[in-house]
């Protein structure tokens, strides 16, 4: 039977955060994983990150898995993948699944990180092929190159309905529609908004009817619920789909801790059955710990937090560092993961109706029920101002914990303080020069730049552009507004490509200056497939 | 249905193609990718059918789900969307637990 210190079950930025920080402080550490790599989901995580700088924010995140690897390695943290954990019992033992043989290994610590699996609803015909978990769509396209499908349609829009369905955008899929039973939508305003401004309709309130097909999918229906989840009839729609993608949430995989023995309860809030745990991450049995979401559905940044709080706290009760030292970089790591657990989206949030920002701002209806800002509101926004010359555009409407911009602007255009779910403030007494950092670096993409003096009878617009094929000078295309609506001819004056804007390119088109507040995407004219 | 070239990931990495069998047909793969991808890239949703006969293919694509397994190499239950495709490999629709009784 193999030793260590400690063993680390799950790969992900959890376990691979916790296992660093045991073997920092000198503990010999395995981190055992089901799959062929290590990683998690992290590697499936194209887009830019929210947060401020500490939480990596603006680094996408399949960047963020390999720093977390890499620094695995060179601290000596072994990986060892194709190792199913399949069992935890009395005394730290644990066996483990390699190929065809049941393993035992023991440790004096174990940091259980086995992360959530999705989960599904029933209707008429969702075991057909071509019903697929949005976490499924995600491993297809950004793993393996690989569309889900051509005509796709999203269930569910939280963060990851948002993300995903974005993604099929840039893989060069169809998506026909997000729909949700909520009346509002569940993800950031700026994860929907850029979604809306391509032209995907949101359908709240209505779920699915039926998944259409013999063999596979052909189709969808959709409809309207009233109050008690009942289709309302005569609001059918029908739409011709090859794919579903389900994105209606995550359970936490704590099996293994039930197992254990650990004291569990059921709690909504956190997503499912969950081990009950101190701060630390500490469970009922002394030295097993949880990390990230088996202990409670969140996203990668916070798990990486809390996967470094309990690797401390190992170290700490194997004797590796006394107390004081553990309570302090505890104590550090706590107030990173506060400040990310701020906002209208924070935990404990879920569900209630939050009907002004912060700051005092009414947060926008349109954006919670059809993705997007309508005209008429968006200047009543501190980020939006009409100003002389270029000047940044903001349009983040909601408190969340994201401030990458304001780091980004060299002229301090951009403020949001020290509170990093405050909402951004244009500072028009600042002198923006136009750099685009901050377009790049709005993990949202909801910043733009607006120049209506540049030309007599137009407006000059700089739009983030994630798509293939990317457009060129003098390219003639259709300006759409917020919500995807066609409002007249545009045309590309630049596309800037820099590193530093780690593949958001900076699309510059020219429209009648009346649609300069308007216009917020470039749609092409011919469009080619990929 | 593959992507030749990704806004952000760029081009796709692959393995070196490689020939298998799917019930009898030979299609074409990159080697190391799973199984579920080359099918899906050749067009292909339905992996089995259940004991009643209904048609399933992939859901998770992350091997917890067990709703994508297939008949390869002679051996039942392999999940496609996890095992890596290699030259030569003979995958069948499952039914039920096994091939079609003949």
């Amino acid at each position: 039977m193999k030793r260590y210190d400690l063993i680390v079950i799950g790969a992900g930025p959890a376990g691979l955060s916790a296992a660093i920080e045991g073997a920092k402080k000198g503990l010999q550490v395995a981190v055992f994983d089901e799959n062929e790599k290590p990683g998690g989901q992290l590697f499936k995580q194209i887009h830019k990150f929210f947060g401020s700088k500490e939480h990596q924010a603006k680094i996408r995140g399949y960047k963020i898995g390999d720093e977390l690897l890499k620094k695995a390695q060179s601290i000596g943290v072994e990986v060892i993948l194709n190792a199913v954990v399949v069992g935890i019992y009395p005394f730290k033992e644990v066996t483990i699944n390699i190929e065809d043989e049941i393993l035992h290994y023991k440790a004096d610590a174990i940091i259980v990180a086995t992360g959530a699996s999705e989960n599904m609803i029933n209707f008429k015909g969702w075991t057909l092929p071509g019903v697929i978990g949005a976490g499924a769509a995600q491993t297809m396209m950004n793993l393996h190159g690989i569309k889900p499908g051509q005509k796709i349609l999203m269930l569910g829009s939280g963060n990851v309905g948002l993300v995903v369905g974005y993604q099929l955008l840039q893989a060069g899929c169809e998506l026909v529609a997000i729909v949700d039973a909520a009346p509002r939508i569940g993800g950031y305003g700026v994860h929907a908004a850029k979604v809306a401004r391509t032209g995907v309709p949101f359908y709240m309130q209505h779920t699915i009817i039926e998944a259409e097909g013999e063999s596979c999918i052909t189709g969808v229906s959709i409809g309207k619920v009233d109050e008690k989840w009942c289709i309302i009839s005569g609001t059918e729609k029908h739409f011709d789909v090859d794919t579903i993608c389900l994105a209606v949430g995550l359970s936490p995989m704590s099996q293994l801790l039930k197992m254990a023995g650990c004291d569990m309860e059921e709690n909504p809030e956190k997503g499912g059955t969950v081990p009950l745990c101190n701060k630390y991450g500490e469970t009922s049995v002394h030295g097993l710990y949880v990390a990230g979401d088996v202990s409670g559905i969140e996203e990668a940044s916070s798990a990486m937090i809390e996967g470094r709080i309990s690797g401390i706290a190992a170290a700490c009760y194997l004797g590796y560092m006394d107390e004081e030292e553990m309570e302090k970089e505890v104590g550090q790591q706590e107030a990173s993961l506060n400040s990310l657990r701020q906002g209208m989206f924070a935990p404990g949030k879920k569900g209630q109706v939050i009907k002004t920002t912060d700051e005092g701002y009414n947060v926008s209806i349109n954006l919670l029920e059809k993705g997007y800002m309508a005209d008429e509101e968006i200047e009543n926004y501190p980020g939006v101002k009409r100003a002389s010359g270029i000047h940044p555009v903001i349009e983040c409407t909601q408190n969340i914990p994201c401030n990458p911009c304001q780091d980004s602007c060299v002229k301090n255009c951009i403020l949001i303080g020290n509170n990093i779910t405050s909402l951004p403030v244009y500072d028009e007494s600042s002198r923006c020069i136009g750099c685009g950092m901050c377009v790049a670096s709005c993990s949202g993409q909801s910043i733009f730049l607006l120049d209506d003096d540049k030309e007599e009878g137009f407006s000059h617009i700089t739009i983030p552009y994630e798509f293939l094929p990317l457009p060129k000078e003098g390219d003639m295309g259709i300006a759409l507004d917020r919500s995807g609506v066609a409002i007249g001819e545009a045309e590309v004056i630049e596309v800037k490509s820099m590193k530093a804007f780690d593949h958001t390119h900076l699309l510059t088109m020219k429209v009648k200056n009346d649609m300069g507040m308007k216009a917020r995407y470039f749609k092409q004219l011919k469009e080619v497939s990929l | 249905m593959r992507i030749e070239k990704h806004p952000i990931l760029g081009d796709i990495v692959k393995g070196q193609k490689v020939l298998f069998t799917m019930d009898g047909k030979e299609l074409e793969g990159f080697e190391g990718e799973p199984i579920s991808v080359a099918l899906k890239a050749a067009g292909l949703m339905v992996h089995r059918h259940t004991k009643k006969g209904s048609p399933r293919g992939v859901f998770c694509a992350i091997g917890r789900c067990t709703d994508c397994v297939m008949v390869v190499n002679g051996k039942p239950n392999v999940r496609t969307c996890v095992t890596p495709l290699m030259s030569g490999m003979v995958v069948q629709t499952q039914y039920g637990v096994s091939t079609k009784a003949i």
